[in-house]
């Protein structure tokens, strides 16, 4: 029994026992029903789709990968109670809802160009020779609606026939690369491998490597660092300490 | 107990508990509690999980025996490999690379990236992952990469801040080699199109962490590791490296002293492949998910230690695998995201831990370990934590101070991802602190190498989390990103060198597992527990307690 | 949602008329001359185009078909988005969207007939678009062209500061701004819109009947001759009448006449290459604007030694 008089790990562990271990049904008061691929399990209600998934047996081998948002594997489409509208979503980042019917996406089979960023000119023309179906974009903004990171997928799309990387860069950034933009769209775009190239063609051209930068490699080739750095790297831990605790702070 | 009325996201009891951090939020726009001195550290690090008793035991097999480890990396150290002697076919070659990269986040991608850059054709590299090409820590990295490349600062000053960081327990030369390799790093993410964030006139942007001395950090809004990351996997893709997804590696395979590649599991039908490769690259991450003493986790699902039980099978030497980071912000509310990662950023950019009472108690960029560890203090010591209606402890992080001090718009355009995460549980983290607690982040340790990754081992190098030593005992923020990007190059080089000049025949046998079950069964270790876990287990104890298995 | 309010713009002291201005996907990559020497023109005559914000491709081709509504939503969005900008404040009370491409002029004026004459598609496309407001039907989509002609070419030949004093310029309508008849802003057979601004910039206006002839239009993706025979009929023939220039509003056409006179070359080494100018760039001249808006770099056919011949420009005028 872990109590307040309990050593502070045990009942830091208690605390946190959902979120470390399968959870433990006598823990739960509240409960909703949801379909998995149809198929109806009672689960705790303050989960998203992918912990109440493993709550109701799922072991996930596909259809997952960091559990929080950033890696896009969790792509899941799903109907809530009484709507007729099929939405998408991440499994990792969607709580579960009663009358949920929900099926995970566990792959999306989308074609990625090849091509070498170094040789391409910066102009949208880049956008039509490895990705024309860019043009058949008919702005119905499906992609849009499916994004689970509300990005103004369409709008990024529209940038990239223009060719204003710029603008693609800023809307897309968020982009997780779930895919659910491609399987959605009407024109069969690949909205998510086409920011992939705006992305790194704005970083490359629009952006490039900074003066500082350049200079900085360039002392280091030349080893302007590698007497002091000798020094640093062979002198005893207490003088190591002393210049440690003495450094200057840089302020905010 | 009743239904509770939530307002925007918080029930009401902890809304009254916000009001207090508001209440003070003006006073304390111009206070910042001091930094702790030496002294002050070592008392509060007594309550961090590192340090309070009762985690750790002597690892009795191995390299390291003897040595102090937490209990959950010592179970799986003295676990029982998955496969033995007899249970594999090893006449049947399936793959046979110059290099096999196990683990495809940054370190294993750039290794890829450089072999090939240094003369290995694509079709003889092999990197093969987990789960999907890139489900790793890495894209989860939110807050940032260090490089010294400022004119104010210098590589001596980033080795300083780092070594004084992991307490003067840091490797000095990979150490060294990280610092070194930093800016050329960040030059070669530019030139592969990554965008970082900048300065108006084109100057990367760089901002403070826990234990810098010089504003060092780069960050791509916060998505720094997905924004490197997914830069580096266009690229590996566009040249058309060889790669396998969902094949785990489940043991190294070997010839005598040296590694000789691996058996690679399908994590769906089962099945294994057999690699023989001259080299090998392990760059398979962390162990969050091995939740030690209990803690939520930052990490990804895959984060379960299997490189590192690989390598010390085949006789590799670990250091500092007594030290564990916590990351001192992790969510602890709402139940959903306990234990998500909340960046160092946020800090950097004026975020306060503030306690029940409304004070701030910490200065906000300790070392990670003493942040950690000043927020349990603050929660289970002194009793100024915040209860969840879950029974979970924290104290505030007071996000709105960013906008006060950053301006209005700045945690839309710096902290996307935040935003969103906390959207969804109707927390609008500009108006309303969030409420945190540490969890799991970071293997400090891990297998110990040369500056070029190279391990003991003849065959076998290590990049990235999986590897110990350049962090010491404590790893500052924006060195992680870092040192997977630098370890993963080296690597990639140092294989491909190494590959170049070997003509030798190798052949492929487990009997370094057949040796380590003889050790393992001499240190009377029960057969009770199988390494690696390739993925932790969450499905409900319902469920679970009335399978059958069939198939 | 990423996107914000626009910020609201006053309008500014002297009284200039702001005009929601659809730039199109070409404008901002293969004919940036076309934007940057209009843009330029507009604003020397007190005329602010202000570009549309988030707008989108307009549909690129007018589809005829009954039942093809989807490609008509391109142009739709476009239309809110001009309702959004009286919303936001960024224009007032103005309803009008002008179009420099011909092209797309064509499209979001043919989309907005049919969604003004046909209130079923209209409540049809508002309801697959329902996440944005409705689109009211109160949008006028109108060319450059006509914002001039209700201007007055007096007005324009009054900013004129250099004269095209002899350069003949046959002006080249194609089809986009000419058919079909509810859509053209000039008589389809015999158009003079382009004349009248031509001459009130000082030029020789010079006739040719095959100003309205069809230049190729998409076949030159497909069969580059079939553009090469036509714009060798175009360009000849207005040779023949003694033009040294041609002048046109559509992208497409000026690539098929001036980009493909390489083809048409290859195929009658006897051609003689000739300019063909937007006709916003003969504006600019003429208004004695800033070279960089000229843009000349863009053109196939190198217009500057027949410019330093007639001293319009510099001899070293760059661009």
């Amino acid at each position: 029994m872990v109590d307040n008089k309990s050593p502070i790990m045990e009942r830091i562990a208690e605390a946190n026992k959902a979120a470390t271990t399968g959870i433990d049904a006598t823990d739960i008061k509240n409960w909703i029903e949801i379909y998995i691929m149809g198929k109806a399990y009672k689960v705790p209600a303050d989960l998203t789709i992918l912990t109440a998934m493993e709550y109701a047996g799922y072991k996930f081998v596909r259809g997952v990968g960091c559990r929080q948002g950033f890696c896009g594997a969790c792509a899941t489409v799903f109907r809530k109670k009484g709507d007729y509208k099929l939405q998408t979503g991440m499994a990792c980042q969607t709580r579960a809802e009663d009358g949920m019917y929900l099926v995970q996406i566990p792959f999306t089979p989308a074609e990625k160009a090849d091509y070498d960023i170094t040789k391409e000119p910066y102009e949208a023309s880049v956008f039509i020779k490895y990705y024309p179906e860019v043009t058949r974009c008919v702005s119905c903004n499906t992609c849009t609606k499916a994004c689970p990171q509300d990005l103004e997928v369409m709008d990024y799309v529209q940038d990239a026939i223009r060719g204003d990387f710029n603008a693609l860069a800023d809307i897309s950034f968020d982009c997780i690369q779930c895919g659910l933009c491609a399987m959605r769209c009407p024109a069969e775009i690949v909205q998510y491998h086409v920011a992939q190239l705006g992305r790194r063609m704005f970083g490359r051209y629009g952006q490039g490597v900074p003066d500082h930068l350049r200079k900085r490699v360039k002392e280091i080739n030349e080893g302007k660092f590698n007497q002091e750095m000798a020094r640093i790297t062979t002198c005893a831990i207490d003088e190591l300490r002393k210049i440690y605790t003495e450094r200057e702070k840089e302020p905010e | 107990m009743a239904e509770l009325t939530y307002i925007e996201g918080y029930p009401e009891y902890m809304r009254k508990e916000i009001e207090k951090v508001a209440k003070t939020r003006d006073k304390r726009l111009d206070y910042t509690p001091p930094a702790m001195t030496m002294k002050q550290r070592d008392e509060v690090l007594r309550v961090h999980p590192d340090y309070a008793p009762g985690g750790k035991r002597e690892i009795s097999v191995g390299p390291n025996k003897g040595q102090n480890a937490p209990n959950e990396v010592a179970d799986l150290l003295e676990a029982y490999p998955l496969v033995e002697k007899g249970e594999v076919d090893l006449s049947q070659i399936d793959y046979n690379p110059d290099i096999l990269i196990i683990g495809g986040g940054l370190a294993g991608t750039s290794a890829a990236l450089w072999a090939h850059d240094s003369g290995v054709a694509k079709e003889n590299i092999l990197l093969t992952n987990k789960l999907r090409h890139g489900d790793a820590n890495s894209i989860m990295a939110e807050g940032g990469t260090q490089a010294a490349d400022r004119e104010v600062d210098s590589i001596v000053k980033h080795y300083i801040d780092t070594i004084g960081g992991g307490h003067f327990t840091n490797k000095p030369d990979v150490t060294r080699a990280l610092v070194e390799d930093a800016p050329l790093i960040m030059k070669w993410l530019c030139e592969l199109g990554a965008i970082f964030d900048r300065e108006e006139n084109g100057d990367l942007a760089e901002k403070l962490a826990g234990g810098l001395s010089v504003k060092r950090m780069h960050s791509c809004r916060d998505y720094t590791g997905l924004e490197e990351f997914r830069v580096l996997r266009d690229e590996f893709r566009t040249r058309g490296i060889s790669y396998l997804e969902h094949y785990p590696a489940i043991e190294l395979l070997t010839e005598g002293n040296r590694v000789t590649g691996a058996i690679l599991w399908n994590i769906e039908t089962g099945d294994y492949k057999i690699v023989k490769a001259k080299a090998t690259i392990i760059a398979t991450g962390g162990y969050g998910r091995l939740h030690i003493r209990g803690f939520p986790t930052t990490n990804h699902y895959g984060a379960t230690f299997d490189g590192v039980v690989l390598a010390y099978r085949a006789g590799a030497k670990l250091r500092d695998i007594d030290a564990v980071q916590y990351h001192p912000t992790g969510a602890a509310y709402p139940i959903q995201i306990v234990g998500y990662l909340l960046t160092e950023k946020l800090r950097g950019s004026g975020a306060q831990p503030v306690n029940a009472d409304g004070e701030a108690f910490v200065y906000p960029l300790e070392p990670r370990d003493v942040e950690a560890a000043s927020i349990i203090r603050e929660c289970y010591v002194r009793d100024k934590g915040i209860t969840t209606p879950t029974g979970l402890r924290g104290v505030w992080l007071d996000t709105p101070l960013i906008e006060i001090k950053n301006g209005k718009g700045y945690i839309e355009k710096a902290f996307p991802g935040m935003i969103r995460m906390y959207k969804r549980y109707d927390i609008d983290i500009r108006k309303d602190p969030v409420l945190v607690f540490p969890t799991l982040h970071y293997q400090n340790g891990g297998v110990e190498t040369d500056p070029s990754g190279r391990t003991n081992i003849e065959g076998l190098w290590v990049a990235g989390e999986v590897s110990g030593g350049v962090h010491g005992k404590n790893r500052l923020m924006g060195n992680s990103t870092l040192d997977c990007l630098v370890f993963g190059r080296r690597a990639g080089m140092s294989t491909a060198d190494y590959v170049k000049s070997y003509s030798g025949e190798i052949s492929v046998t487990i009997d370094h597992l057949n040796q380590y079950v003889q050790q393992l069964e001499e240190a009377g270790i029960k057969r009770t527990r199988r390494a690696p876990i390739i993925l932790p287990d969450y499905r409900g104890k319902a469920a679970l307690a009335r399978m059958i298995d069939v198939f | 949602m990423t996107t914000t309010k626009p910020e609201t713009t006053k309008t500014t002291a002297t009284g200039n008329s702001k005009i929601p201005y659809y730039p199109g996907c070409t404008l901002k990559t293969t004919a940036k001359n076309f934007e940057n020497s209009a843009l330029a023109a507009a604003r020397a005559l007190g005329i602010e185009l202000l570009e549309i914000p988030r707008w989108n491709c307009c549909g690129t081709v007018f589809s005829l078909a009954d039942d093809d509504l989807i490609h008509h939503v391109a142009s739709v969005r476009n239309f809110i988005r001009v309702q959004e900008m009286n919303d936001y404040g960024l224009v007032k009370n103005e309803n009008r969207l002008v179009t420099l491409c011909a092209m797309c002029f064509n499209t979001l004026k043919s989309t907005n007939l049919r969604m003004k004459n046909n209130a079923e598609d209209l409540s049809k496309i508002n309801d697959l678009m329902y996440r944005e407001e409705d689109y009211q039907g109160k949008v006028e989509v109108i060319h450059f062209l006509e914002v001039l002609k209700a201007l007055g070419f007096e007005k324009i030949h009054d900013r004129v500061k250099k004269p095209l004093k002899d350069l003949k310029v046959a002006p080249y309508y194609g089809c986009m701004i000419l058919r079909p008849q509810e859509v053209g802003i000039d008589d389809p057979e015999d158009p003079t819109i382009q004349r009248d601004l031509l001459e009130s910039l000082g030029a020789d206006a010079v006739d040719t009947p095959y100003k309205r002839v069809c230049c190729g239009s998409y076949q030159t993706v497909k069969d580059k001759d079939i553009v090469a025979e036509l714009a060798y009929d175009i360009l000849t023939h207005a040779q023949k009448e003694g033009a040294e220039a041609l002048a046109t509003v559509c992208p497409l056409c000026a690539f098929n006449l001036d980009h493909r006179q390489k083809e048409v070359k290859a195929k009658h080494p006897d051609f003689t290459e000739i300019p063909v100018f937007y006709v916003t760039q003969l504006m600019a001249i003429a208004f004695g604007l800033d070279g960089e808006c000229y843009g000349f770099d863009q053109n196939y056919v190198d217009p500057r030694p027949l410019l330093r011949k007639k001293s319009l420009i510099e001899q070293q005028q760059e661009s």
